[in-house]
């Protein structure tokens, strides 16, 4: 296998990865908050898909708004008991809320879906595509299209429309944006949604190949943290790159090295990134505000 | 001692002790005493993970990899060398402090989520070699057959003695968070997980002081790990991993950050609650995190914050209250007499991303002088402020204090040559009496530090003395009365009187006050301005931010306007007021604009 | 399945810290069975599915007590951790008297649970292949499926011997598990006179890709892959070999060998599959195994899996000891040490140090279906091909 095609498999995963990340990134700009139950939340997402496609044997494309729908109201219940009592303790409270989250999904996943690991059905179909020298599987090609479009249109949400205008100006400070009329615990919970939204969707297209099991979020939350600090926190574009970067990262480095030696490596360059660069390698240096 | 028992919520725990002990002795079977073998074993890693998180406030992912390297070193000594508890223990406790001290100093400069995620990433790495260097860990299975513990031929084999051996080192432990967190030092750390900025400006070394918690968590983790591994026989990957560090979070917000009882009853409550709940099988883990999560919701501040909350609501709340008697401050060298300035600031630059808050900015004060700066909304003067008291450093431009350039000195050194100032927002510890709020600004100065409470036996002279220094304070400022509130519960515009004793506690030569009559009334402000005046008599040079003229008129003797990050106009008062480029920087170059303002009541 | 019911929890007045001790402890009222039986097995956490098996083996086999024996078997969970295992097995344990134990198939905790059933003086039934369990001299431990140091002999030996391949890939994941057998792995191999041309044990459980593994898999220029990995690695290792068109035989570990792994599979991507299993009960090769496997099926709504079958014939040849007269633990002990029992899957007998399971099948799928055909028999040293 070439470099390209190792290459071309780490952006497949990492495109996913991304789209976890910037869930993640929703709901820290809008909390200002870690959110650690997101991995649990992906997870989370793969299953409904499958309950869904064991439903009606439909091709996940269709069923993706539906799990889109159904975990943006996840993610509005996760805000209203992990979030909201929590609202005006400092951000490690919530943190340790979603982590209590975190168990209580993974546990739950257990009791309704049993322990082992399930497959979803295929985005469209299952089977491999030729690019010339490189081959892709459709299901890795999909997942590419379903983040890029839903990367665009987040973009679009964020910076071209009035209530993306809101949820920004909400992020930034949650109390100017309520003197100023804006319905900030709605757009608070709203962002949550959204988060949890994306990460279910990237949740229902990574169960296909790689499966949902109880415990499978864990990682995934901890990836998109780190994508999140490398990328400049609270930068949803820095968020996309550092789930790229981390995801070809591991693949090339095992394929070259070992899976141990690419696990190593990512925490070791994180601590150096932190070393060298506490800003993240696209943020902005700014002093500390008093 | 009647009343020390009915103060706070000493007699529940003591109780609660007792009942324990009782329980313990004459009713468990082996499996509670194992189970309360392990209480004391997670007790004594939180407890060390109250320094990092509860005290300095800093969320270390990394406590587990300290418990799991601890036990590490006493499986592979125990297993592979045949040492025994007295050579095992120490070295337990030495890896892990060891770890501590050199990752701690590069990653305790990192904030808050980063520090986080860097401690995860470490402890992530120590748990791949754990997994990965077998020849040494034994893998993923572990390393098995670890004695229990032998002390000169005697062996801690039977549950109840193992149970007491646990216990005696925890009771150890708390003996030593008690020593360590008690009095200065834990009021210092209060009020700097509360707020850096504020800390550092009365010489608190933030860097130092959150080194030492880190340090100290290490040690108590590789003791706690060290036991497990000898309680349990085995040590495993699973020691290090990061359900465990989710556990021993949990079980310290659920307890309490800080408070040694917190420790326990949350070790304590964890551990049962699993046990409660192993049998409903697949169920247990979800009750488990549902009580774990409503205990947060309803109780934020731990069980024992609860118990203390819930205390206060009840009679024979408050013990007497002395006041400490009043101390004559200490007395400075003299200046030399031919001193002209005190503080002098030379062409100060600093932007932030694009935004030159300061561009150029000079000044210089002479001893005893009180000086107001003005200038419009961001004009730079809390930024010139931040720069000054070494909050910010400037990237062009220097500082010279007493004739030392102190241009690149941390903020805590600068407080310590005897500068002191307040915010322009209150900083206070809100949970601290007035008395502790002041007497803290003694701390720095005094260096307070681990050392120093590790060696301090008995009675803390250095807070009684700085308590007497606060009580000079408070009295020279009107608030002696209040003095053993908490901060929290004054009015503002006595918390704002509280902030500018404590910044005269320190006994500075300098005091930078940024905006103190923001939010007084009138009568407040006029007080204020007599008792800051008093100061400028007894040779503090003051210097005053503030918009508000009326008040600087009453008190500045020279009056100094920033604006766009430069001094526009220097001298006396009414010069300055009326000086053209202050009028134009206050009400635009709009000359009807200007002919009203002059028109107008001054 | 029996749950015991939840005890009172509401006793949590002041002082809190005694309520907390006095409720745990409180609690089981003694009952008219004749044994009491604990189940202590990973029902929570990464090993649950395993667990959840053994488990389901284990009620079957005490629901069915034979020779009128009535056992009482509440089950603790671990939680896939060793502190947890010791803490459940003390709890099983100290509450009332038991006969024997039926526990975890997760070698760490088996490593945990050893010293407390010395200390009851309990016999623990397992069927955790970790091989140094019954190699440490504790008498207390009893073993139903084969020691893995025996069965990876059946694996290596027909990679080598039947399938004549001599260019292997031994990969493996980081689990306790995968580390175990790539070790014993290595030193079949080696005995066998063949060093693998590839050796890679550093797959970490919830690795996704592994084309970078296959990448280098195919550059050594193996001609077989031998896998030793619990399911989810193993299966996504086994599937993106098939997608990716690398046409290589693969012979995995038992842990495929589960009804829950091969339903990830199409049946034709199972095509050349082979795996190495203590028996297989969902191929229903006997008339026994069949009467028992369609059992499991009705009780359960689950295709069993080996480790169910094991766990059965432990527990039950447990139970028909009592009914023959082992009334004490050291009885059972004892019987258990020395006495012959004609199981479902297969005859056990101790071989002095508690391995009571020495049979091993080679199985294959052939595309058509996801049950796979016994392809050979490995019953103590010898390899009976079918």
């Amino acid at each position: 296998m070439t470099f390209v095609q190792l290459a071309i498999n780490g952006v497949a995963l990492g495109a996913a990865y991304a789209l976890v990340a910037i869930g993640f990134v929703f709901i820290i700009n809008a909390t200002s908050a870690v959110n650690f139950a997101h991995g649990d939340l992906v997870m989370a997402g793969g299953y409904v898909a499958i309950s869904l496609g064991s439903l009606a044997t439909l091709p996940v494309i269709v069923t993706l708004p539906l799990v889109a729908a159904i975990m943006f109201v996840v993610g509005v219940a996760v805000a209203l008991i992990a979030y909201f009592p929590l609202i005006n303790r400092p951000p490690a409270t919530v943190f340790i809320s979603t982590l209590l989250c975190g168990i209580v999904l993974q546990n739950l996943f257990l009791i309704l879906f049993g322990p082992q690991a399930r497959a979803a059905p295929p985005l469209i179909k299952s089977g491999m595509m030729h690019l010339g020298a490189v081959d892709i599987s459709i299901q890795a090609a999909g997942t590419l299209a379903v983040a890029a479009a839903l990367i665009g249109l987040q973009y679009l949400v964020f910076a071209r429309t009035q209530i993306g205008r809101r949820l920004r100006a909400t992020a930034q400070d949650r109390q100017m944006a309520q003197a100023v009329g804006i319905r900030a615990y709605v757009m608070i919970a709203g962002t949550f949604g959204a988060g949890t939204a994306l990460a279910g969707v990237a949740g229902a297209l990574l169960a296909n190949q790689f499966f949902v099991y109880p415990t499978g979020g864990i990682p995934l939350s901890v990836y998109a943290y780190i994508a999140v600090v490398i990328g400049g926190w609270g930068s949803i574009a820095g968020a996309v790159i550092g789930a790229m970067m981390i995801s070809v990262f591991q693949v090339v480095v095992s394929a070259y090295v070992s899976y141990a030696v690419a696990t190593g490596l990512l925490y070791f360059v994180l601590l150096l990134v932190f070393f060298f660069r506490p800003q993240g390698i696209f943020g902005e240096l700014v002093q500390r505000r008093v | 001692m009647a009343s020390w028992l009915l103060t706070g919520i000493r007699l529940p725990l003591i109780a609660g002790t007792a009942a324990l002990i009782l329980y313990a002795v004459g009713f468990a079977n082996l499996y509670d005493l194992r189970v309360l073998t392990l209480c004391g074993i997670y007790a004594l890693l939180v407890l060390g993970f109250q320094f990092v998180f509860g005290h300095a406030g800093a969320v270390s992912l990394a406590q587990a990899t300290f418990f799991g390297i601890g036990g590490y070193i006493t499986g592979i000594l125990a297993t592979r060398f045949g040492f025994s508890f007295p050579l095992t223990f120490p070295l337990s406790i030495a890896g892990p402090v060891l770890l501590a001290v050199i990752i701690g100093t590069p990653v305790l400069k990192l904030e808050e989520h980063y520090f986080s995620l860097a401690t995860l990433g470490i402890g992530l790495v120590v748990l791949l070699l754990a997994i990965q260097w077998s020849d040494v860990t034994g893998g993923t299975n572990g390393l098995a057959g670890i004695r229990p513990v032998q002390i000169a031929g005697f062996e801690v084999a039977d549950r109840r003695s193992v149970l007491w051996f646990v216990w005696g080192i925890v009771a150890l432990g708390c003996v030593l968070a008690h020593q360590v967190t008690r009095g200065f030092l834990g009021n210092a750390y209060h009020l700097m997980r509360e707020n850096r900025e504020a800390a550092a400006s009365l010489g608190l070394n933030i860097a130092e002081l959150r080194f030492g918690a880190f340090v100290l968590s290490a040690a108590y983790g590789g003791a706690a790990g060290a036991l497990m591994a000898h309680v349990l026989h085995v040590v495993s990957p699973e020691n290090l991993d990061f359900g465990l560090m989710i556990t021993c979070l949990t079980m310290t917000v659920i307890g309490g950050r800080t408070q040694i009882a917190g420790a326990i009853l949350g070790a304590g409550l964890i551990v049962y609650l699993r046990e409660w709940f192993r049998v409903l099988e697949n169920y247990y883990m979800v009750a488990y995190g549902t009580v774990a999560l409503v205990i947060l919701i309803l109780a934020p501040y731990g069980l024992v914050g609860a118990l203390e909350r819930l205390r206060l609501l009840l009679p024979g709340t408050s013990s007497v209250a002395r006041l400490p008697q009043p101390l004559a401050p200490p007395v400075r060298p003299a200046l030399p007499p031919d001193a002209e300035t005190l503080l002098q600031v030379e062409d100060i630059a600093l932007a932030f991303g694009g935004v030159r808050a300061l561009n150029g900015a000079s000044l210089s004060c002479r001893p005893g002088e009180i000086i107001g700066l003005i200038g419009p909304n961001g004009s730079g003067k809390t930024t010139l402020l931040n720069v000054i008291s070494g909050l910010y450093s400037c990237q062009r431009g220097k500082v010279v204090f007493l004739g030392r350039d102190i241009t690149k000195e941390p903020a805590h050194s600068i407080a310590r040559l005897g500068m002191a100032r307040t915010f322009q927002h209150i900083h206070l510890a809100d949970d601290l009496s007035v008395l502790d709020n002041i007497a803290l600004a003694r701390a720095g100065i005094d260096g307070v530090g681990l050392v120093q409470s590790l060696t301090t036996i008995g009675r803390d002279r250095r807070l009684e003395t700085a308590r007497g220094l606060a009580m000079t304070a408070a009295e020279r400022l009107g608030i002696a009365e209040v003095a053993m509130e908490p901060c929290g519960r004054l009015p503002y515009g006595t918390r704002r009187r509280v902030e500018v004793a404590r910044a005269l506690a320190a006994a500075p030569r300098v005091l930078l006050l940024d905006e103190p009559a923001a939010g007084l009334n009138e009568l407040e402000q006029r007080d204020l301005a007599d008792r800051i005046r008093t100061l400028g008599a007894d040779g503090i040079t003051v210097l005053v931010v503030e918009h508000n003229l009326v008040f600087l008129a009453a008190l500045a003797e020279r009056l100094i306007c920033l604006d766009r990050g430069k001094v526009i106009a220097s001298g006396l008062p009414e010069a300055v007021r009326r000086a053209p480029a202050v009028i134009e920087a206050y009400l635009g170059s709009d000359p009807d604009m200007q002919e009203l303002a002059l028109a107008g009541p001054p | 399945m029996k749950i015991p019911p939840p005890r009172r929890m509401g006793a949590t007045a002041v002082p809190v810290i005694v309520g907390l001790c006095l409720t745990a402890g409180a609690g089981n009222v003694a009952n008219a069975a004749d044994a009491y039986l604990p189940i202590v097995m990973p029902i929570t956490g990464f090993l649950s599915v395993e667990g959840g098996s053994q488990r389901n083996g284990a009620v079957m086999a005490l629901e069915q007590a034979p020779g009128g024996v009535k056992a009482d078997f509440p089950i603790f969970d671990t939680g896939t951790s060793a502190t947890g295992a010791a803490t459940a097995l003390d709890k099983a344990l100290s509450s009332q008297k038991a006969i024997a134990a039926a526990v975890t198939v997760f070698g760490t905790e088996m490593v945990a649970m050893m010293p407390i059933a010395a200390e009851y003086k309990v016999p623990l039934l397992t069927i955790s292949g970790l091989a140094k369990i019954t190699e440490s001299g504790n008498p207390y431990i009893f073993r139903f499926l084969p020691n893995d140091r025996e069965i990876k002999v059946a694996h290596a030996r027909y990679v080598v011997e039947v399938m004549k391949k001599t260019k292997i890939a031994l990969i493996s994941d980081t689990t306790a598990y995968g580390q175990g057998g790539f070790a014993l792995l290595q030193e079949d191999f080696g005995k066998l006179g063949t060093k693998p041309v590839f050796e890679d044990n550093s797959i970490a459980p919830d690795t996704k890709d592994m084309s970078p593994l296959l990448a280098k898999v195919k550059a050594s220029g193996a001609d077989v892959i031998v896998l030793h990995a619990v399911s989810t690695p193993m299966t996504l290792i086994t599937k993106q070999i098939k997608s990716t068109g690398l046409n290589l035989p693969i012979v995995n570990s038992s842990s495929i060998v589960e009804p829950t792994a091969t339903a990830l599979f199409e049946p034709a991507e199972l095509t050349g599959v082979c795996a190495e299993t203590p028996s297989a009960p969902e191929s229903r090769p006997t008339p026994a195994i069949k009467a028992w496997a369609d059992a499991y099926l009705k009780r359960f709504n689950l295709e069993p899996d080996g480790l169910a079958l094991g766990q059965y014939d432990g527990v039950m040849m447990a139970l028909t000891l009592v009914g023959k007269g082992a009334k004490t633990p050291e009885d059972l002990r004892a019987a258990l040490q020395k006495e012959t029992y004609q199981g479902v899957a297969m005859s056990y007998k101790s071989n002095g140090h508690g391995d009571l399971a020495h049979d091993a099948d080679i199985v294959c799928w052939d595309g058509t279906s996801r049950i796979p055909k016994i392809v050979a028999h490995y019953a103590g040293e010898q390899l009976i091909l079918k």
